[in-house]
């Protein structure tokens, strides 16, 4: 019974082009019981297949609404949800969730279960037999960063704040949803371990390509994650909807570049790579250099440099296709950036 | 209708065990909040006894009534006395209980601003820690008060005072005529009583805490 | 402050090291029980208090509370979960204030009132218990269900429990610890109150308690209290312990 709606409708196939729609969204809106406003004024959007899209917004502007109507925990007044090209507006929302990973900032793992029952909640809901979760479960405490025999029989309360929210992104992975949606995961946790979860799930990301709808008050984390980025205004009207280089490049309007504040260029470096800049290939130049990996951010490589006193720039590369860059042209190039959103 | 003309009838004799009822409550819970409260300030030195104190009176609770009854007896015969002890006995740990939490739960950095003061002790007790307690205090004796005028209504098997009185006599005259109209008279009354006192403890509430602490 | 608005509230301490009680209770009836061996007692004495007796008064004062507190369970656990589902909430706070109202009436007045307008003996001495011991065990599984932090329900819904898989493994276990607290203080009342139902011809050891008032014979009496406080003693060290082995491990 469980498995219909996976079959059919929400498997990651390969064989499904990678740019097409995954989540869309058609004249969306939400007005709670009692309210005289729309909390969420409708709202047209379409999410592509893998995509990682960052809702920011200021408080109250109906991000989690918005959020919570994917999975349906909060039902939509009118309008349309399609996931994976199935209008999922009135199917029945137990069986969607099982297919959506959740996390939400508090959390909210169970206290009286051990971290693997917790991590093994959605396919025991989905009727998985015990010889199936057991490994998978390990694989998942893996993949976040835990050892499975250190943690495994612990309860929550025997983790910290990280290792918990670790747990939650687990859980949310553990039936393979080919969606997540995440309600401020990285909120309540110091700015340290936060920065490195970003880090960890940007590369987890890179390996298992969900598409994920991820909510955010705090830009910088908007800017570092997201392939696109949402930027909300009042009652979830959508002021920007675009890629971090795009926003910080050309903001749609004074709200959007009050919203992203100062500094948009130096941020627009911490997006760049230097492998990705278009310079003077060929030979080295005048002036020591200082070597990088193409990988490397421009900020990180300007930073450097001007640390170590460097003029120029060596990427590392294929032998023969080492490129070196001098100060003037990465500048040049950082500035041309601003014209190429990829 | 049958009874308020039972009510009306014997007016004077319920308003007599009323006023018992009441008159011994209010005795219990004074003498019990006298001792509960100091027994919580003078332990404040002394976690260990006033654990050991809170888990006593609070055993004490879990003593059915009728048999903390039976047992005074030997020692205080019938009547008043064992009334007033027993009820006495349970009034203490809820006024205990709150009295310490009262006292723990004042703000530190408010008391470490008095002692910065030069306030002594006693000083900071009286002015400061009672004062914003005191809600807390107030309100475990209202809750030994509602738990007491209950209780009291046992005390009429042990030839006690209050309204009790009425429901025993009501249950003596089983199948009589006025049986029910008599018991349920007492346990009206009990009730009423109750909830009156509770009134009241809601008003000495609005009436004694400091002006600063009602938000 | 929640605490103290419950009225008999035993649970709001740590009780004292757990072998003090039933090492109580048993010094009490063993010191009882021995004074009789040896105290020369009179004909009423000796007429009242023979070993049967006792021992059948000390089973029907158990029968009274088992049955009673069974009861209990099965009336105020369901209808404390339904009172808090989503549709009847609206319903839960009056209930709640009824209550802990209902908590100023006398136990003694309960079950004379039951015995004048229904009968007396057993039955109705069970009915009237379980009428006084029903509001904290409601009281304390709506309370239990309430305190149930919401992102967690979230948190079971968000990943497609339903909303009865919600309440069987989350919102129930995270409630036992307050629900086996309103069950240990029913337990207690119905100990205390079923020492009164004597006076509704249903037996107990308040039977002792009675006749040694009526006959102005200490032994009596004191049999009958010493007795039904060593049952209360027992009675509560067995519902700690109840309590510390049902609370789900990991709270
Ligand atoms: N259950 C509810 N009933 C009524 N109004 C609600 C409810 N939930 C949210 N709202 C209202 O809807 C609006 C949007 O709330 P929402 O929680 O979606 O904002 P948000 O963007 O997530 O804010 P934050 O950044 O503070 O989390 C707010 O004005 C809020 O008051
Ligand atoms: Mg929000």
């Amino acid at each position: 019974m469980s498995d219909s709606f996976g079959s059919t409708a929400l498997r990651l196939d390969s064989a499904s082009p990678p740019n097409d729609v995954m989540i869309k969204l058609e004249g969306l809106r939400k007005r709670y019981p009692g309210q005289s406003t729309d909390s969420v004024r409708p709202l047209d959007m379409e999410i592509r297949r893998g995509e990682f899209v960052v809702f920011v917004g200021p408080s109250g502007c109906g991000k989690t609404t918005t959020l919570r109507m994917i999975n349906r925990l909060v039902e939509p007044t009118s309008g349309q949800i399609w996931i994976d090209g199935r209008d999922v507006t009135h199917t029945d929302p137990d069986e969607l969730r099982r297919h959506i990973g959740y996390v939400i900032q508090q959390v909210g793992l169970i206290p009286h279960l051990t971290i693997s029952q917790n991590v093994g909640l959605v396919p025991k809901l989905l009727g998985w037999d015990k010889k199936r979760i057991e490994p998978r479960v390990d694989e998942l405490l893996d993949l976040v960063g835990l050892d499975p025999a250190q943690y495994r029989r612990r309860y929550p309360k025997q983790l910290s704040g990280g290792q918990q929210q670790r747990v939650g992104v687990a859980r949310a992975l553990a039936a393979d949803p080919p969606v997540m949606v995440m309600d401020e995961p990285f909120g309540a946790i110091d700015p340290i371990t936060r920065e490195r979860l970003q880090d960890e799930f940007l590369k987890l990301q890179q390996r298992i390509r969900k598409t994920i709808v991820f909510v955010t008050h705090d830009i910088d984390e908007a800017l570092k994650l997201g392939d696109r980025i949402a930027i909300f205004g009042e009652s979830s009207q959508l002021a920007q909807f675009a890629t971090p280089l795009e926003i910080l490049s050309h903001p749609a309007d004074d709200y959007v570049r009050s919203f992203v504040g100062t500094g948009a260029a130096i941020r627009r470096l911490g997006l760049l790579r230097v492998g990705d800049l278009e310079g003077a290939g060929g030979g080295a130049g005048a002036g020591p250099a200082l070597r990088v990996p193409p990988e490397t951010t421009v900020y990180a490589a300007l930073e450097q440099m001007l640390d170590a006193g460097a003029a120029r720039l060596a990427v590392d590369g294929e032998p023969g296709a080492e490129r070196s860059l001098s100060l003037q042209e990465m500048l040049a190039a950082a500035a041309r950036g601003r014209q190429v959103p990829s | 209708m049958e009874f308020l003309e039972y009510v009306s009838r014997n007016a004077q004799q319920i308003i007599f065990l009323t006023t018992q009822h009441v008159q011994v409550v209010l005795l219990s819970v004074a003498v019990a909040a006298v001792i509960g409260v100091s027994l919580g300030i003078a332990t404040e030195r002394a976690p260990r006894l006033r654990r050991l104190l809170l888990a006593f009176t609070g055993t004490l609770l879990t003593v059915p009534s009728f048999a903390l009854f039976g047992l005074l007896i030997p020692v205080l015969g019938l009547g008043l006395a064992p009334t007033v002890v027993a009820l006495t006995v349970y009034a203490i740990f809820p006024i205990l209980r709150n009295t310490v939490t009262g006292l723990e739960t004042v703000d530190p950095a408010v008391v470490e601003a008095a002692r910065g003061m030069g306030m002594n002790s006693w000083g900071r007790l009286r002015t400061i820690r009672l004062p914003l307690a005191w809600p807390v205090i107030l309100n475990g004796i209202r809750v030994s008060t509602i738990m007491v005028v209950a209780i009291a209504a046992i005390a009429a098997a042990v030839r006690g005072p209050g309204l009790g009185e009425l429901i025993f006599r009501g249950l003596a005259r089983i199948g009589g005529a006025n049986a029910l109209n008599q018991a349920l008279a007492g346990v009206v009354g009990v009730v009423l009583v109750a909830l009156v006192l509770d009134l009241l403890f809601v008003l000495a509430r609005r009436l004694t805490t400091p002006r600063g602490l009602r938000v | 402050m929640s605490r103290a608005e419950g009225v008999i509230d035993v649970e709001a301490e740590a009780p004292v090291a757990s072998w003090v009680l039933p090492v109580l209770a048993v010094v009490l009836t063993a010191g009882m029980l021995g004074y009789l061996q040896v105290a020369s007692l009179d004909s009423i004495e000796q007429r009242v208090l023979v070993p049967d007796a006792i021992l059948d008064a000390t089973i029907q004062h158990i029968n009274l509370v088992v049955a009673s507190t069974l009861l209990v369970i099965v009336i105020a656990v369901p209808l404390g979960i339904l009172l808090s589902r989503r549709r009847a909430r609206w319903l839960g706070a009056p209930v709640l204030a009824l209550a802990n109202a209902g908590q100023a009436i006398p136990s003694i007045g309960v079950l004379v009132l039951l015995a004048i307008l229904v009968g007396v003996g057993f039955s109705m001495a069970v009915v009237a218990l379980v009428i006084y011991a029903l509001l904290p065990v409601l009281r304390n599984t709506m309370v239990g269900l309430q305190q149930v932090d919401r992102s967690l329900i979230d948190a079971g819904r968000g990943m497609g429990m339903s909303a009865r898989q919600v309440l069987t493994t989350i919102e129930l276990p995270l409630a036992v610890p307050v629900m086996l607290a309103g069950i240990r203080v029913a337990l207690i009342l119905n100990v205390g109150v079923a020492a009164l139902a004597t006076y509704t011809n249903a037996g107990g050891l308040g039977t002792f308690i009675e006749s040694g008032i009526v006959f102005n014979r200490m032994p009596i009496l004191l049999t009958g209290s010493v007795l039904t406080i060593a049952l209360a003693l027992i009675v509560d060290w067995l519902a700690g312990l109840a309590e510390n082995k049902l609370r789900p491990r990991g709270l």
